[in-house]
């Protein structure tokens, strides 16, 4: 045990507190009423569970090959690909559910265009369908850095001793980042049940939009009442991936796959189609309003603020994160601790928001600041971070440490000489990750926001609000452009510290 | 599209357009912005929606015309607003002057909570007898309608009265969970009563399919989706504007709740003379022309032709209602839960 323990652990319990305190306000509002949920509550829990289910699975089916394909093989163009396949993290779920009503059904633009019948993309099929395209990034990304973390030596022996390709992928592989798979689908999983805007456009009745409804009509009590109903699903999310537990292993050399032409041509097909699916869908159809009405401008600013926004939370969750990540790797406390700072991640940002909303009026200073803004991002996207930080501390702390520590270093020093150039990838990850969510959070964002303070988000909700298509197109282009352009500079990072 | 450019001259300039008496006599015509005083001082605006940035070239144009204006604004969701304004009166963290927003339940649930001052008689000045309100001032008009599909029913087949859609077979198109909505609702529940209301979301919860919002519901209907959907008016004209050929048509039931003028309008939340001169501004002639043209919304005040393609207002008929009382929406609410449609 050394001295910077209890350090470490009281910033650990501060972010977990950061985390609990507008839960504590959610509390005392909803169980302080005397209101009645009714009836409605079985079936919207159904409902909410289903798409999550569904979600959850269509997400890993597509997160888990991409990762395959741009962590091992010699696909072309990888890192641009790599950055592209998470940019749809950018894109706000509304917009992409409101492209695909657009766009699909009888009369929609893709039979206006083709001339063919296209069914309609809504119901629980519809909304799992758009939540998947917008939310495997999570899986994608946190397979990618678990599987560039393994060595090579295992699969080359599979592979020597005759096992084909993809059973040794499969059956060698896969099973050692069991643990950054189920991360990246935990995320999913909050962010589905957290999600307003697919479910309504898609006409799912879930929690979010029952919540939704209570606000908007001013019944706060019955909003956070439902809320807690909400947390109630959370948790057990949150317990079934603690079940998945924890595989151990060293770093090393990254393996190399090599496709082959056709195996290139079929990886390249596939990625187009994804990137069509999520990106070209919203893209077009905004084109299209750009067409009819003209695109009306954009004022830089919005652009200046949404990064500078999305950078503070992102080097804030990093820097909360670290140590709830260390003491993840600890033992219990640490390890519930962490629990704690996802369920920010499960609470829609409209009730976060207003929880906050009195938080920062009972501290007055705090009321309409920039800090306030950007507390209420740490705490929504606190386990983002934590989640993708968690796994390669654990490779790290066991082992290497112990030995830089024999040698004589410093448990500083050994931080910063061994266990920091190891887990860089993953907070550049964890950063990058932060930094897309807060570029497309909304509801929180309005609430909690300095006034005036107007970011590409807001700026896309209000064109949107109106009907205005035309003038969504280019600050949601804008929104993926840096948004790829975010991640493709952090992979370029990642790159460089893996190979120093 | 008027640019901004264009738009600030037309301010600046001095109007003299004939005046066409939609609104009746006792009205007095919109004034020209020039004719108002420059604004000066700290003035905070809490802005419900804002129509894609249209509300916000209003505000654009009356700061370049008063350099002495401290003007803050913060924008959100109209009911998001109201209920930041109730917590921060709660909590003693009041900063807003005016509360301007597109819906009268957000404005009527801030005035049930206490926060609004009474308007000052010359603020009612401009605006017809039936807007005159305690509460806020009224700005612009959205009127509830019937958006029809006409290649799948016929003008006469529409019922004329809202509480007869039921006895017809259409398929109607709605946004239940939706703000505008159940500001109708509301009215129906006050000027029908609660029964008829029950019985009414019942009967149309079987012909019925719902949408996430109106505009959503305003598309189904043009494509053929649903025969008609329930919605504000300017759904239908924003649409056509961008796609004349869209088979859609506007009609409107008369002296019910279908045929409501919810308002979107300003409550005073301080003494502030400025928040008060900021309102005369929204009744100007100029700012009502550019609702009325780029929002398609339904000018207040004597003097402003409506938006083409939107109601001639002398014939529509609006029911008898304070749009105060649109605030109380959760009796409305449990309702349509009763009904089984939220």
């Amino acid at each position: 045990m050394s001295r910077g323990l209890p350090l470490v652990y009281g910033l650990s319990a501060l972010g977990a507190a950061a985390v609990l305190l507008p839960l504590g306000v959610l509390l005392a509002l909803g169980l302080g009423s005397d209101v009645a949920l009714g009836g409605q509550v079985p079936a919207i829990a159904l409902n909410t569970l289903l798409l999550t289910g569904l979600t959850v699975a269509g997400a890993i089916l597509l997160g888990v090959p991409l990762a395959l394909l741009t962590a091992y093989t010699d696909l072309p163009g990888r890192g641009l690909w790599t950055a592209l396949l998470a940019a749809p993290l950018a894109v706000p779920s509304y917009l992409g559910a409101f492209a695909y009503f657009a766009a699909t059904g009888a009369g929609g633009e893709l039979s206006a265009l083709t001339g063919l019948p296209v069914p309609n993309v809504d119901g629980l099929a519809g909304a799992a369908w758009v939540m998947t395209l917008y939310t495997y990034p999570f899986v994608f990304l946190a397979t990618r850095a678990g599987l560039r973390n393994l060595d090579a030596t295992a699969l080359d022996a599979a592979r020597t001793l005759g096992m084909p390709l993809p059973t040794a992928l499969v059956r060698v592989v896969l099973p050692r980042v069991r643990n950054s798979v189920a991360a990246g689908a935990l995320l999913v999983a909050l962010y589905t049940l957290s999600d307003f805007g697919t479910p309504a456009i898609m006409r799912l009745d879930t929690f979010t939009r029952a919540i939704f409804v209570e606000y908007n009509a001013f019944g706060l009590e019955r909003a956070a009442l439902l809320s807690l109903g909400l947390l109630g699903l959370v948790a057990v999310v949150l317990l079934l991936e603690w079940l998945v537990g924890t595989t151990r292993e060293q770093p090393g050399r990254t393996p190399r796959l090599h496709l082959g032409r056709t195996g290139r041509a079929a990886a390249l097909v596939g990625v187009a189609l994804v990137l069509l699916a999520t990106l070209g869908m919203p893209l077009g159809v905004f084109t299209l309003g750009v067409l009819r009405e003209g695109s009306g401008g954009l004022d830089p600013l919005l652009l200046l603020r949404s990064v500078s926004a999305s950078g503070l939370a992102a080097a804030a969750a990093v820097l909360l994160a670290l140590p709830v990540a260390y003491t993840a790797t600890r033992g219990r406390v640490g390890r519930l601790l962490e629990r704690v700072t996802y369920v920010g991640f499960g609470v829609p940002g409209i009730v976060l928001g207003t929880a906050l909303v009195v938080v920062g009026l009972t501290l007055d200073f705090l009321y309409q600041s920039l800090a306030l803004l950007v507390l209420g991002y740490v705490v929504r996207f606190l386990s983002l971070a934590v989640g993708n930080i968690r796994a390669p501390l654990e490779r790290a702390e066991q082992g290497l440490v112990g030995a830089a520590r024999s040698l004589g270093a410093a448990p500083g020093e050994a931080f910063r000489r061994v266990t920091l150039p190891l887990i860089l990838p993953g907070l550049l990850a964890a950063g990058a990750l932060v930094f897309l969510e807060v570029m497309r959070e909304l509801p929180a964002t309005l609430l909690l926001r300095p006034t005036g303070f107007e970011t590409l988000a807001t700026h896309l909700w209000q064109v949107y609000e109106a009907g205005a298509f035309g003038r969504a197109a280019l600050p949601a282009l804008l929104l993926v452009v840096v948004s790829g352009a975010a991640v493709a500079l952090m992979l370029r990072r990642e790159q460089g510290a893996a190979e120093r | 599209m008027v640019d901004r450019r264009d738009f600030l001259k037309s301010l600046a300039a001095l109007g003299g357009l004939g005046l066409s008496g939609a609104w009746g006599r006792a009205v007095a015509e919109a004034l020209a912005a020039d004719a108002l005083p420059a604004l000066r001082g700290d003035l905070t605006v809490y802005l419900g929606r804002g129509e894609g940035g249209l509300y916000k070239r209003i505000v654009e144009a009356i700061r370049e015309r008063s350099p002495e204006l401290a003007l803050e604004i913060r924008r959100g969701s109209s009911s998001g607003l109201a209920n930041t304004l109730v917590a921060e009166a709660r909590h003693g963290g009041a900063r807003a002057d005016l509360f301007w927003s597109i819906d009268a339940s957000s404005l009527g649930h801030v005035a049930d909570e206490g926060l609004a001052r009474p308007v000052p008689a010359r603020l009612h000045e401009p605006l017809p007898e039936a807007f005159r309100l305690e509460a806020f001032v009224p700005i612009s008009g959205r009127v509830r309608s019937i958006a029809y599909n006409p290649g799948r029913v016929r003008a006469e087949a529409l019922p004329e009265r809202i509480m007869e859609l039921p006895d017809t077979d259409l398929k109607v198109g709605w946004a239940p969970s939706y703000g505008a909505c159940q500001s109708f609702l509301t009215a129906m529940r006050l000027l029908e009563g609660e029964a008829a209301t029950r019985e009414w979301l019942r009967a149309i919860r079987e012909q019925s399919r719902a949408y996430a919002g109106e505009l959503g519901a305003v598309m189904a209907a043009a494509q053929g989706e649903v025969d008609l959907a329930l919605a504000n008016h300017y759904y239908t004209l924003r649409l056509k504007q961008g796609q004349p050929d869209i088979p859609l048509e506007l009609a409107f039931t008369r002296g019910d709740a279908g045929a409501l003028i919810n308002t979107a309008g300003a409550a005073l939340l301080s003494d502030s003379a400025v928040a008060a001169d900021f309102v005369r501004y929204l009744h100007s002639r100029e700012v009502q022309r550019f609702l009325a043209e780029q929002a398609y919304e339904i000018p207040l005040v004597e003097g402003v032709e409506p938006p083409a393609g939107a109601p001639a207002i002398a014939r529509l008929e609006p029911p008898e209602l304070d749009l105060t009382r649109l605030g109380d929406l959760q009796p409305t609410l449990a309702l349509m839960r009763e009904a089984g449609v939220l």
